[in-house]
């Protein structure tokens, strides 16, 4: 159904003027940020520049645009080099110099030209409470506008927690009744990036992996890619010694906490957060926040807004991951499809009640 | 200050004893016990080029190092002869260690960011060598070019 040239990578890459060594270079950088084997870099920039350049179009809906922020941020890749060099931005709001009624045909070309293959990047809940009044855009609501996209995508992804599991607007007594994509879209490959925000170069780095391997990368129970998401943060911390030792920082300013003792007892979630932090860092590699003396606040976890203090430790016997239950399956449990359930408009009072079994499950 | 590498850091707790060229002939010790780790695999994995021309890269970002345990692991390889540098979409060096075999390799991006940090074991860092395809349109061009100007 495409009418658009598919464009190679590697075309692109020579009207860019852009080295074979430059590219091994940002596939190497892509890699490392990826989690993939150091030596997959080369590999990867063989098989990317005889790849076609995907159209990618991003929705954001009911959010703070701090994904979005994320996502400029990552350092490798650049946006930019996505942009210019592997993929084919086609619609994004935020970014886009158009508006009105330019940007919304830009929307409704690139999903008649990319019909089934172009990439559906997401962030934000989908409110479906006053008819879905909460987030409009081009007289459609955010729930209308998400089903056209996810018509035609390939895959979604889902970036952010509230793409991915409801995020803040989700939290209880969830007043705009808001949705994951998870629950608004069925049938349709969906991986979530979650985190509050994610890390910038999960995001750009998960899509890379799409657009190169052009399958699924292995997902877990909540449907993010194990690469970043296999391991707690405790597993990975570089404080973790520290637990094993039974050191622990009493206070955040307390000798423990200068020596860089766990902060176990302050309240981090590192224990049961599934998430990269604690390799991958933020700001090109910089730091993370137990690294900076503060707890995890398990922002990339299902339902994080509404476990409790960030600044209360946590009962071991919460360690099980398998405890967890994704928005989705509190669906299930509630006995209906997630997409039934916000087509019959599941009321603030309803989710209050399906949020209590959660807790009581949990 | 307009850059994250301005922003001054000071790194508790390490010796204080000079940089040391050449490998040390004890393990430092850092804060996961890392260290050992890679000074272990590293041996492993020069074994093996020794043996079999097997190359091999370690991902330094992809470990859990604090600061402290990237500069016992630059003190402990320390440094070798060759100093590469690299244009391509940013400045990149290949420094060889004072272990033969052992190449510390930096990328960083067009704003100077450091993008990838690597070990890579092998007789010289695979991003040097000039790719087959590339040194075949060379040939051809320059046989035009000589063709032209005779």
């Amino acid at each position: 159904m495409s009418t658009t040239p598919q464009v190679t990578v590697g075309e692109m890459l020579r009207r860019n003027g852009v080295s074979r060594r430059a590219f091994i270079k940002f596939c190497t950088a892509s890699a490392s940020a990826m989690a993939l084997p150091a030596w997959m870099g080369a590999a990867m920039a063989e098989q990317l520049r005889h790849a076609p350049r995907p159209s990618v179009v991003y929705l954001s809906f009911q959010e703070c645009t701090g994904c979005f922020e994320s996502f400029t941020r990552s350092f490798a890749p650049t946006i930019e080099n996505l942009m210019f060099d592997v993929i084919s931005l086609d619609y994004d709001d935020t970014l886009m110099a158009a508006s009105g009624s330019a940007a919304e045909a830009a929307l409704a070309t690139a999903m008649k030209d990319n019909y089934g293959k172009y990439v559906l990047i997401v962030d934000g809940s989908i409110p479906t409470g006053a008819g879905g009044a909460c987030c409009t855009a081009g007289g459609r609501s955010a729930d209308m506008t998400l089903r056209a996209a996810a018509e035609g995508a390939a895959v979604i992804l889902a970036v952010g927690t509230c793409a991915s599991f409801g995020g803040i607007p989700f939290a209880n007594p969830n007043p705009t009744n808001a949705w994951p994509v998870s629950g608004i879209v069925a049938g349709k490959p969906i991986i979530n990036v979650s985190g509050c925000p994610p890390i910038p170069e999960v995001i750009t780095g998960t899509l890379l992996q799409y657009v190169t391997t052009g399958k699924l990368p292995d997902l877990d129970e909540n449907l993010r890619p194990k690469a970043y998401f296999g391991n707690t943060i405790h597993d990975r911390c570089y404080r973790r010694p520290f637990y094993d030792a039974g050191k622990f920082a009493k206070s955040f300013d307390d000798e423990g906490a200068r020596s860089g003792w766990c902060l176990y007892e302050l309240g981090c979630k590192g224990p049961t957060t599934y998430n990269a932090c604690a390799t991958m860092k933020w700001n090109d590699g910089t730091s993370f926040p137990i690294e900076s003396g503060h707890g995890c606040l398990g922002c990339s976890e299902p339902d994080f807004w509404d476990k409790g203090s960030f600044y209360a430790a946590q009962s071991s016997a919460d360690w099980n991951s398998a405890g967890e239950t994704s928005p989705r399956e509190v669906l299930e449990l509630a006995g209906g499809t997630a997409a039934a359930g916000a087509v019959l408009g599941v009321g603030a009072a309803g989710m209050g009640r399906l949020r209590q079994h959660h807790s009581e499950k949990e | 200050m307009s850059r994250l590498s301005d922003i001054p850091v000071r790194v508790e707790g390490l010796p204080q004893s000079a940089p040391q060229s050449g490998t040390s002939s004890t393990t430092p010790a850092g804060l996961g016990g890392g260290l050992a780790a890679i000074l272990s695999e590293l041996a492993t994995l020069l074994g093996r080029l020794a043996a079999s021309e097997e190359t091999a890269m370690i991902d330094l970002r992809s470990l859990p190092m604090s600061p402290a345990d990237r500069i016992l692991l630059q003190r402990a390889l320390g440094d070798g002869e060759v100093h590469a540098t690299l244009k391509a979409q940013g400045l990149s060096t290949a420094r060889e260690t004072g272990v033969a075999g052992v190449w510390w390799i930096e990328h960083r991006d067009a704003h100077d960011e450091l993008c990838a940090e690597l070990l890579e074991v092998a007789r010289f860092p695979q991003i040097l060598a000039s790719a087959p395809d590339e040194i075949q349109d060379a040939a051809v061009a320059l046989q035009a070019r000589n063709s032209a100007a005779a």
